[in-house]
């Protein structure tokens, strides 16, 4: 707890944190350790990004982030909810209200428009139609959407569906966004899009974990966590912007 | 760095003077390599010798200015004509400290990878925080150095992870 002017200010529990949570997967001498344990703490508004080789631990990080696999060590929680005191339902509730995910596929519904997509998850979640597609239409306008809210996913660029799928990670109260190679399949212009508009939305408050190979798109990121076997070796913030010493390359 | 060059580059648009070279020339390539003045009249000197650049008639002293000659457009045209050699490569200390760390044991080179991927990642954010926040329009030349800039830190930190996992596989 710290003070300013006198008054005792609580600092904001963290949206996401892992307690030396880890996974095994396995028992007894065949037991493989997929990830920890780890203590990692991500702040409302944080746009934080993981990297490290194949089979280090990002995807089990993002899955116990996304309850959607139990940690077998330590404690996951979400905006403060221990997921593992959690029922089956109340974790799936919590899943569609707070978490949305954006895969490299994407998995938008090619039956549907851009604006039902998105509704989805609110309407899943039992919202009344008309306010769901009010705060889907509402998510696409902040990711400059709105004007093609009607047209399906195969009528949309690929730089488009990936605007649609950040609408639909942060429709309505969502305000965790668990990304996993979202900007694999796109060019490195329309990637390096997709690495603003997320920036944005977490300047607006919204919390992004990216997973990704790219070290240019990580560089988006307020934080970068490197995992290697599992633990998280490394960790580097973005210099503020008070730093004024100009950028220089190797000479 | 060719300054050379660089000054027949500018003089090719319009006759200047040896201060107004310097700031023509900062400005347009960002701010980043600043030019000595010093450096400005003794590059003038030498190009005047050559018979790349003469002193307009008139004027002296600093105010001079210089104007560039048929030769030198021909030597500028030579340099634009020329792609910019990139092999063999500039001596890379760090390639040069990682592969001795390696064939020496004098040190532990996934140390040295590890510290050099955090700071490159370091230099990699303010790059794209300076990017942010450019103004594509009037900053134009600043805009496409950073792209240099970022895309070599980034084959950078391609080349140490490739690096931690062939000795990996190596020590596996």
């Amino acid at each position: 707890m710290s003070e300013v002017d006198g008054q005792a200010i609580e600092p904001q529990p963290p949206i996401l944190s892992f307690e030396d949570a880890g996974r095994v997967h396995g028992t007894g001498p065949k037991a493989v350790r997929a990830l920890g344990p780890v203590r990692i703490d991500v702040r409302a508004g944080e746009f934080v990004a993981v990297m490290g080789p194949s089979g280090s631990g990002k995807s089990t990080l993002l899955s116990l982030a996304g309850a959607l696999d139990q940690p077998t060590d330590g404690t996951v929680r979400v905006q403060g909810w221990d997921l593992s005191t959690l029922s089956a339902g109340a974790r799936a509730a919590l899943r569609r209200r707070t978490i949305g995910f954006v895969f490299q596929d994407l998995n938008l519904l090619p039956g549907l428009t851009a604006l039902e997509n998105v509704a989805l998850p609110l309407e899943l979640d039992g919202c009344p139609l008309r306010e769901a597609r009010e705060e889907a239409l509402g998510s696409l306008e902040r990711v400059q959407m709105d004007r093609l809210a009607h047209r399906f996913p195969d009528d949309l660029s690929g730089g488009e569906q990936q605007r649609v799928a950040v609408a639909r990670a942060f429709v309505g109260p969502r305000a965790l966004m668990l990304a996993d190679e979202p900007t694999g399949a796109l060019d490195s212009v329309t990637g390096e899009m997709v690495m603003r508009l997320l920036r944005k939305q977490c300047d607006a408050g919204r919390t992004v974990v990216l997973v990704t190979h790219d070290a240019s798109h990580a560089s988006w990121a307020d934080r970068v966590l490197f995992l290697k076997d599992g633990l998280v070796v490394d960790e580097t913030r973005t210099p503020s912007a008070s730093s004024t010493a100009t950028p220089l390359p190797d000479a | 760095m060719s300054v050379r060059h660089s000054l027949l580059a500018i003089l090719a648009e319009r006759p200047a003077h040896g201060y107004g070279l310097k700031s023509r020339f900062e400005r347009d390539t960002a701010g980043i390599w600043p030019l000595n003045v010093g450096q400005v009249y003794t590059t003038l000197a030498r190009l005047e010798r050559d018979g790349l650049v003469v002193p307009r008639d008139d004027g002296g002293g600093a105010r001079q200015e210089w104007r560039i000659t048929k030769p030198g457009r021909a030597a500028l045209a030579a340099w634009y004509d020329a792609p910019v050699a990139g092999d063999p490569p500039e001596r890379d200390e760090l390639a040069i400290k990682i592969l001795l760390a390696v064939a020496t044991r004098s040190a532990d080179a996934g140390r040295i990878l590890q510290n050099q991927r955090t700071a490159t990642m370091r230099r990699l954010q303010e790059y794209t925080r300076h990017r942010r926040e450019a103004d594509p329009e009037r900053e134009l030349p600043w805009i496409l150095l950073l792209d240099a800039f970022t895309l070599k830190a980034e084959a950078e930190i391609k080349w140490l992870d490739r690096c931690e996992a062939r000795l990996g596989r190596r020590s596996g």
